[in-house]
Parts: structure tokens; sequence; C-alpha cells
């Protein structure tokens, strides 16, 4: 069949369709809305990623690490022509001026930096060119909040520094990452003025690369191999390069992206189940004119063509209206959460996102018809003769066929969604077992319905309970929808109330608010004796010394990093084993560790550690496996002799490794405390330890909770917007059951008013029907949305459930009410029949 | 041109099993016009549908154009109708949704005619409502809905054109003209005509007379009555 008549037939099976349209379009619109605003607002954090990534670099190349970075690896990145360096180092550290004093992100710079981009600063200038050893610019921020200006001075480490500049922006910075204070920026050698750095400090080393031109990826890639391969120290150097910038925040993006991508995709397989049903009552209307199609000489392929050339129609209205909605959501963030836009970002309408949305759209919407347009195979064309004839079975590979293409549609859009065949196959094998509870429970009901004695009830009532167990109306249908939708809003505000709940309660009331880094083993008395003063009940400090393990059962780290998957992958096993492992040692375990295997300090011939369990797993060691350390030069062989799991809620001091006393007391190192404090006294910490000790780093963790806390009210905002869009698309299903039955109903209103009922008495009746279907879809969904968080919660996150049961008839009766006023919206037409329709028949 | 042997269909009903067609055994040739006859319930529709590849029999077989078409599958036999038979039912089975133009083409588009829209506007001016070919079945008469349908039978030059009942929803005068129409246009198409009905005066014009009584041939009448 000519693909011209395809569309031809489906244009005029368009006709007269407009209620039909009107659900169709809007079922479909919600969801690929849906979809469409999550990616349309990933690709706009994307470009501005991607249209910064030089700048977020500052260079084309950057090697980071917590040593020293040697001249020696230049040569790598000359590509023909010597690549230009300049090195960065960042350290967080006080400051003091005004008399005040707080935490800072100290960067200190030379010459050119940064490459590309600009740091904005007020008066205008070049950075470089400011900074001398004595000068230093500062976040206007910081300068507002300690009343400062430029020409004042303050105080860094053993230096004073003249502020010359006050920092408004600078690029690399996005608000999204956690940062533990303000900016400021000095040179190299004003770094060196403040004796900050050496033995004990938390420096971070950068050296900055801008290549004369783009080498190209694969001599990118080449060169950082080789590096790995040759220089010693390759494991523990980052190389980034432009195209790879912020793939921290790039991960996380990918992660937002798959999680959000797939609750948004669960309202447009909503959509589908939808339009299913929109079909389903339509074709069974059309039964006659298939008929008269087939006699004519059609085969059943060539109307399923026909009749899916109608779909694929109105789902390209519903899906342009969707992806047009969607894909301008990201307009929007600057209005909801200015932070996420960097100044002066534009944004830009993504065509990506909107094509992905109407190819969504589409899908979906031709999978989910296919199942239920099978019926054109069970019309007998003998009908055209006899309307009593009986329907023909469907052939077995249709079906079949049917069932395969609506599964892998909806696995194919999963995929698009996750981008991960097991996330896909998660949802997709979720999706059906859920769907198929849903409609065991929903068949049970309608058993249930069909059964009860109706003698006594009242007559609405009865009407109501007679209308659940009337057989194909698509009861079912709509129950199972609108209980989806359910179930996915209420799991998802259960789990998101329960989550953030906890995050909010995090800090236990015995928890430290405050922890002290870099405190000197001689320094401990004088901050104790401070944080008494300052009213904390019980400072605690623990040794801790930083070493890099430097073999495994004998076996050289290097070795084993390189069999590990590269650090740009999940999971980044490789860091585990490279990077600086922080060690402490205690006669006892603190009652937030528990020993689940093995003995503590059980074996007198070997130096003793104890791992934490998860730690141990990322490692791949267990009990008796031997780790040796380098521990500034000197090799120490621990031997492991228990794990733990550690209850990390508990904001206490603990460790992935413990070592046993006495194997390395005698290692430099430092000692971190702990305290608990007030608010108030928390802020005046920092003055109070600036003068006597300026190397001691305190650390607040309520600011940090309350970002972390900020960050995930904004994702469950999207996921309850996104969830509400899959209540929306339940209930448009339901209207578009009523409606598509209208002319059904109205046959029956008119006779029920031929009956003598009024008009309100119909509506009565209607109402308790819709309800009623409501009610059960309600409870249904809610249900199934308490088990799955309770499961959830219990299994994923270790978390008490705690779900508030008062809320399972709440919803229930919420939805029932919704239900019953949508599915009479829907009705007017019905309503409105006249009696003398009941005769004319 | 169209022959059954032996031709059975039973049903399933209630429980027991009803034989609506018993051993019919018929021969129509080629151009012929052949009425079948009976009173309600004596099978005549179920005939017409055998023979016609709409349904399939029980036993027996059924020959058209040279072709055994009772063993035939579902995409076979729409092949079969699409090429060789057209359909004019008593209830007219025009498709709401299109226009008296667009009804008459859907056979011509699906055979992939290329001169389908001539076709169907001079079919539409041949009975009578070449004025009328954007109009919606809903907006037009029962007799105009029946000139529609017959345009629409005649539209890809059916070998056999199948009538059940044409005039069964029409009053006589109308119900004339539409037979008259459709003798015209069998005459000028040359195709072969089997119509089923329980007025006499209609099957007059057939060259062959079959009367059916609860499901057996009674007997077979041969030459025209006019």
């Amino acid at each position: 069949m000519r693909l011209s008549l395809v569309f031809s037939a489906a244009l005029r099976e368009s006709r007269g369709a407009r209620g039909r349209l009107l659900f169709f379009v809007l079922c479909l619109a919600l969801g690929v809305a849906a979809v469409t605003g999550v990616s349309a607002l990933v690709a706009s954090i994307e470009s501005v990623l991607r249209s910064q990534s030089q700048e977020l670099l500052g260079a084309d190349i950057s090697v980071d690490a917590r040593r020293p970075i040697p001249e020696s690896i230049d040569g790598y990145f000359d590509f023909g022509e010597k690549a230009e360096r300049v090195d960065v180092r960042e350290l967080a550290t006080l400051v003091a001026a005004g008399g005040k004093t707080r935490l800072v992100e100290l960067k200190a710079i030379e010459g050119s930096f940064p490459f590309y981009g600009s740091i904005g600063l007020e008066p205008r200038g070049v950075l470089g060119a400011l900074l001398t050893d004595s000068k230093c610019a500062v976040a206007k921020d910081m300068l507002v909040e300690c009343d400062l200006k430029v020409g004042d001075s303050l105080k860094l480490g053993g230096a004073q520094f003249e502020i010359v500049a006050a920092v408004l922006d600078e690029p690399g910075r996005l608000d999204m990452a956690f940062t533990l204070g303000p900016r400021v920026f000095v040179s190299l050698d004003g770094l060196a003025r403040t004796k900050l750095e050496g033995f004990g400090s938390r420096t971070r080393y950068k050296a900055l690369y801008r290549l004369p031109r783009d080498p190209g990826e694969r001599v990118l890639r080449a060169a950082r191999e080789r590096l790995d391969n040759e220089v010693d120290d390759a494991p523990y150097f980052r190389v980034e390069s432009h195209r790879d910038a912020q793939p921290a925040l790039r991960r996380s993006l990918e992660r937002f992206e798959s999680f959000l991508g797939l609750v948004a995709l669960l309202s447009l397989v909503l959509g589908g189940t939808g339009v299913a049903q929109i079909v389903r009552a339509w074709i069974a209307a059309r039964t006659q004119g298939v008929a008269v199609l087939r006699a004519i000489g059609f085969r059943p392929r060539e109307v399923l063509a026909m009749y899916l050339g109608h779909v694929a129609l109105l789902a390209l209205v519903g899906s342009a209206i969707g992806a047009t909605a969607g894909s301008l959501l990201p307009f929007l963030v600057p209005i909801v959460a200015p932070e996420l836009v960097p100044d002066g970002h534009q944004i830009l309408w993504e065509v990506a996102p909107f094509a992905k949305g109407i190819a969504l759209g589409l899908g979906i919407a031709l999978v989910f018809s296919v199942p239920p347009l099978i019926a054109i195979w069970r019309v007998a064309p003998v009908r055209v003769l006899r309307n009593d004839v009986e329907p023909l079975p469907a052939p077995r590979i249709v079906t079949v066929a049917a069932a395969l293409v609506l599964a892998g549609g909806v696995f194919a859009a999963a995929f698009a969604q996750a981008r991960d065949p097991l996330y896909a196959v998660s949802f997709t094998g979720g999706l059906a077992v859920l769907a198929g509870l849903l409609v065991l429970a929903a068949r049970g009901l309608v058993w249930c319905a069909s059964r009860l004695p109706r003698e006594g009830l009242n007559p609405y009532l009865r009407h109501g309970v007679a209308a659940l167990a009337r057989p194909g109306i698509g009861v079912t249908g709509a129950t199972v929808a609108l209980g989806l939708g359910v179930l996915v809003v209420s799991s998802m505000v259960l789990i998101d109330t329960r989550l953030t709940e906890r995050l909010r309660t995090a800090l236990p009331p015995d928890a430290p608010s405050v922890f002290l880094l870099d405190v000197q083993p001689n320094q401990w008395d004088g901050v104790a004796a401070k944080l008494r003063g300052m009213g904390a009940p019980e400072p605690r400090s623990v040794p801790v010394l930083t070493a890099r393990m430097s073999a495994i059962d004998g076996v050289d780290v290097k070795e084993l990093s390189q069999k590990r998957p590269d650090d740009s992958g999940v999971g980044r096993r490789r860091w585990v084993l490279t990077r600086e492992q922080r060690i402490t040692w205690m006669r006892e375990l603190t009652p937030d560790n528990k020993l689940i295997d093995g003995a503590l300090w059980s074996d007198p011939e070997h130096l003793e550690v104890s791992l934490e369990e998860k730690f141990a797993e990322d490692l791949g060691v267990g009990l008796g496996s031997r780790i040796e350390f380098d521990v500034q030069g000197r090799r120490v062989e621990l031997t492991v002799t228990s794990l733990r799991k550690v209850e990390w809620e508990s904001f206490g001091i603990n460790f992935f490794l413990v070592a046993e006393p006495g194997a390395l007391d005698d290692a430099p190192h430092f000692r971190l405390a702990a305290a608990r404090l007030e608010p108030e006294a928390e802020l005046q910490l920092q003055s109070a330890l600036a003068d006597e000790f300026p190397n001691v780093t305190p650390i607040r963790v309520r600011p940090i909770l309350d970002k972390i806390l900020n960050v995930v009210s904004k994702l469950a905002l999207g996921v309850r917007v996104l969830g509400l869009f899959t209540i929306l698309t339940g209930l448009v299903i339901l209207g578009g059951v009523a409606s598509s039955t209208a002319l059904q109903r109205s046959r029956e209103v008119a006779l029920l008013k031929t009956l003598g009922l009024t008009r309100l008495g119909v509506m009565r009746l209607f109402f308790v029907e819709y309800a009623l279907v409501g009610l059960v879809a309600g409870l249904i969904g809610s249900v199934a949305g308490f088990v799955l968080s309770a499961l959830f919660l219990e299994r994923v996150v270790d978390t008490a459930p705690q779900l508030p049961w008062l809320a399972l008839p709440l919803a229930a009766l919420a939805v029932a009410i919704l239900s019953a006023a949508c599915g009479l919206a829907a009705s007017t037409r019905a309503l409105r029949s006249r009696p003398i329709e009941s005769l004319r028949g | 041109m169209l022959s059954c042997h032996q031709l059975t269909k039973r049903l399933a009903s209630g429980g027991h099993e009803l034989v609506v067609l018993d051993h019919v055994d018929l021969q129509i040739g080629r151009g012929e016009f052949a009425a079948i006859l009976g009173p309600s319930g004596s099978g005549k529709s179920t005939l017409l549908g055998l023979l016609a590849g709409l349904d399939r029999p029980s036993s027996g077989e059924v020959h058209l154009d040279g072709e055994r078409i009772d063993n035939l599958d579902e995409d076979a036999l729409s092949l079969l109708r699409r090429r060789k038979v057209g359909f004019v039912f008593q209830s007219f089975q025009l498709l709401s949704n299109l226009t008296a133009l667009e009804n008459v083409l859907l056979p011509l588009e699906l055979a992939g005619a290329t001169d389908a829209r001539v076709r169907a506007r001079d079919l539409l001016e041949q009975v009578g409502l070449g004025e009328r070919t954007h109009h919606y079945p809903a907006q037009l008469s029962g007799g105009e809905q029946q000139r529609v349908a017959l345009a629409r039978a005649f539209a890809p030059r059916p070998k056999v054109l199948f009538a059940d009942e044409p005039t069964g929803n029409l009053d006589a005068a109308t119900g004339a003209r539409v037979l008259e129409l459709i003798a015209d246009l069998r005459e000028r198409e040359g195709t072969t005509l089997v119509l089923v009905t329980h007025d006499r005066e209609v099957a007059r014009l057939a060259h062959k007379r079959i009367h059916l009584r609860a499901g057996r041939v009674e007997r077979i009448e041969e030459g025209a009555l006019a």
C-alpha cells in the first residue's frame, strides 16, 4: 500500500475527532513536556559548560595534584611547539582582617593566569599584573561581609597583604560546587611569604598549559598515556584538557539526567497507556468501518497502517505542543534558580531536546497503539452482512509481535533516557511488574464489584458499583493508569520527604558541629582549652597521618592501578588506590564503629590495620591482606585483621583506615579535632583561633549540610513537579475514557432522564461512579507507593521508612474527588442529551 | 464464473449447532445476473458471504473466476476481494468520515489506479451525484447513499458484484431507480451480479433465481421473467 494512501487516510480519519484529539494530545503533551524539559535543562547546563570549557579550565590542559608538579612533565605537552605553563596553588586557610577572621580559599597564581577568560576585577585590571608579593585580590562578597575596601590590608598566615582589587567573577567557579569560603588571590611569591605552605597543609598544585594550537583528541590521549607510563608520579596527577573540563560536574549532570529522565519517562509512558485507552475505544467505535474496509479488500495490516498513520498524526500534534513547552523550560531557570546560571550567560533554545521529545512522544504513542489495534484482526469482514458475527481470533504471531513492539519500544525509550542498558531493562521490567500488579488488583476489584450484593445499597452507590463491574468500558485501563500516577507521586513524595527530613535532622544532638584540621600535636592542649572556654563540652581529637599505598600483597600499586578502569569511568576505582590516604590509630573503637569480621589488634606477630567494609571492597582486599604504605619515604606494611561498619551519619570523626596503636605513632602527623559549639560560638571560632593557631583550619558542618539540603530540595522539587505530571496524565486518561464512551453514555443519560431522573440526579450517578474508580485507583496506587518506598528506603538507602499511614486514605480520597471532577467535566456532552434521543436508538 | 459444491455452514448457537447452509450446489456463469431468494433466516446472506469470500464455510468448496477460495487465508481473501469483487449492502456501509468522492476513491486508491479521480467522478456522474461529490454520507438521503455505494462497488471494475438486499432500506420508487442503475452498470461493465432479495419483483430481472429454504436450495429458475 502506498504511503500517500496511509497519509490521506490518516488525515481523513482525523475529521470529527475533536474529543479524541483533545485527550490524545493532552495525554502525550504532558509526558513529552516532562521528557523534553529534563533534557533541555541538561542541555542548557551542558552548553554553559561547553561554552566555558576553556575558561573553566583557564587553560588547554591542566595537571592537578596534591604534590608539586615537576617541570620534567612539560615535554609531554609540547606538540611541535613549546607549551606555555603557569603554576597555581590552592589551599583553604584563615584570613584576619578588620578584627574578623574567616575561612577562605586561597589561590596563588603567577604571570598570565588565566590563559583563557578573565578574572572580573574592580577596579578593572589584569590580575597577574596587579599582584606583587604583598598585594592580594579578594572576593567582593567577603569585602562586604568583613566591611573592608580596596586599599585596606589583611593578614594571611604570617604576612600582611594590601587589597588591590575586589574579585567579581572567576571562570571555573560555578556555585554548584561546594566551596569552603570566598576566594583570595595572591601571587606565588606572596604565598611563600605567608609560610602556609609546607608540612601538613593541604595544598593543591596545578600546572596550567596553553598550547599554540589544538593537537586534537587523539594526540592528547596519546600524550596522557605516555605520561602515565613513563612518569613515576603519574598516578597521582589528574590531567584534564578543556575537552573534558569539570568531569565531576559532568558526571553528576549525567546521573541527574538519567534519573530525572526516567522519572519524566514515567509520565510519558503513562501518557502512552492513555493513548492505548483512547485507541481502544476509538477502534471499538470503528468496527463497522473496519469491516467495510476489509470487505473492500484491505488486508488487516493495511488497515493497521492507516490507523497507525492517524495515531502518528495526532501524536505529532501532541508531541509538538509538549516539546515546545518543555524546551522552553530552561528559560525559567534564571527566574527560579538564578544561582545555576552564571552571569552573562545567554540561554539558547536547543533543538536536540525538542527533537528528542518529538521522537519519544511519537514512538511511545505508536508502540502503545499497536496492542489495542490488534482488534483490527478480530473484525470479521462478514460483519458487513450481519452484526451478530463472532469476532475472529487474532493470529498468535500478531499478538506476540504487538507485545514485543510495546516492550521493545519502552526499553528503547528508557535507554534513550538513561543511556544504560541495565537501567533500561530495570525500568521496563519494573514497569511491567507494577502494571501487571495494578491490572491484577483492578481486575480483582471489578470481580468483587460484580459479586457484591447490591440490593441494600443506596441507588446512586448501586449504580456506581454496577458501573465498575460493567465489562469493557476501560475501567481497568483507567484504574491502572491513574493508579500508576498515584504510585509514582506517592512514592516520590514519601521518599523525598523522608530523606530531606533525615538530612535536616542529620546532625544528632551530640554530634560535633565543627572540625579542626591541621592541629599540630603540640597545639592540641591549647586548642582544646580554647574550645572548652567557648562552651564545647568534650572536644575530641585523633591523630591523622597521610600516606599513600605503595603495594598490596606485594604487588606494586602502580601496577594494580593500571589494571583498573580509568577514573573518568564510573566507580573511580583507580583513584581509590592512588590517592593520599588518611590513617588514624586508636586502642578501642568509638561506638559508631562496629566490627563485622575479624578481631581488633589480635595478631601479635604483625602490625595491624582495620578497614571500613566498603573501602575494603573497593580496594579488593580482605582479612589477611597486606597493605604497604609509603609514610613520608618510609615503607610500613600493615596486615588487615578486622573489618568495620561505620555509621557515617553520626558525623563523628571516622576513617576508612584505623591502624594499631604503636605502628605509626612516630611518623609526623597532625591531629583532627571535633567539637560541638553553639552556632554563635562557631562564628567566633575563626577569630579566636587565628592569632594563636593560624595553621588550624576550622570547618563548620552546618553550612555544608545546608548547601547539600539546598541542592537536594531543588532536585526533589524537580521530581515532585514531574510526579505531578504523571497524576495529571492519569486524570486526563480518565477524562479520555469518560469522553470516548460519550456516545454510549449519552444514550444511557437519555434513558435515565426518560425514566424521570433530573440532570442533577444523573450527575450524582456519574460522580459516584468516577469517584469509585478514583478511590480504587488511589488506594491501589498509594498502597503500592507505600510498599515501594518502604522497600527503597529500607533496602537501598538503609533508612527506617516511618511512613505517614494516615496519608493512605487521604490520598485515595483526594484522587477520588479529582477523578470525579475530571469524569464529570469530560461527560458534559453526554449529560446534555435529551430523553427523546433514547427513543431514536 | 462462480460456483459452489456441497457448501455447508454451521454456527454454534446457545450450546447446540445450527446448520445455516446445508450442502448447497450452484453454478453462475460469466456476466450472469443471479438472484438469491428466500424468507428471513433461509441462509441468503450467509450464502452471499461465502460466495464473496467474506466468510469461510464449514465444509464444501467455492470457486470464483477459476480460483478455489474456500481454503484461502485472510490476506489472500482480502487480495481476492480487492481485485475481483464488489459489494452493495442493504445498510449502504459508507464510511461516515469520508465524502462521497473519497468513499468511491478508496478501493481505487487501494488498487493503485492511476486514473482514480477521473474514474470516481465519472461513476458518481453516472449515478446522478456529480454535484454532490463533497457531501458526507450523513448529508445524503438513503437513495443517494446507496448510489454512492454503487459507484464504489463498480469503481475497481470487479468481475462479480454482490448485492445484499440493496433496496431493502429504500422506498419503492427509490429502490426501483437503484435497481435500474445496477442493471445499467452491470450491462456496461459486463459484471456478474449476485443479488440477495426477498422481493420477487426485483428478482424478475435476473437470469437465474435461486430459491433457498432452511439452508437448502429449494429450486432454481432460469430465464428472465421481464
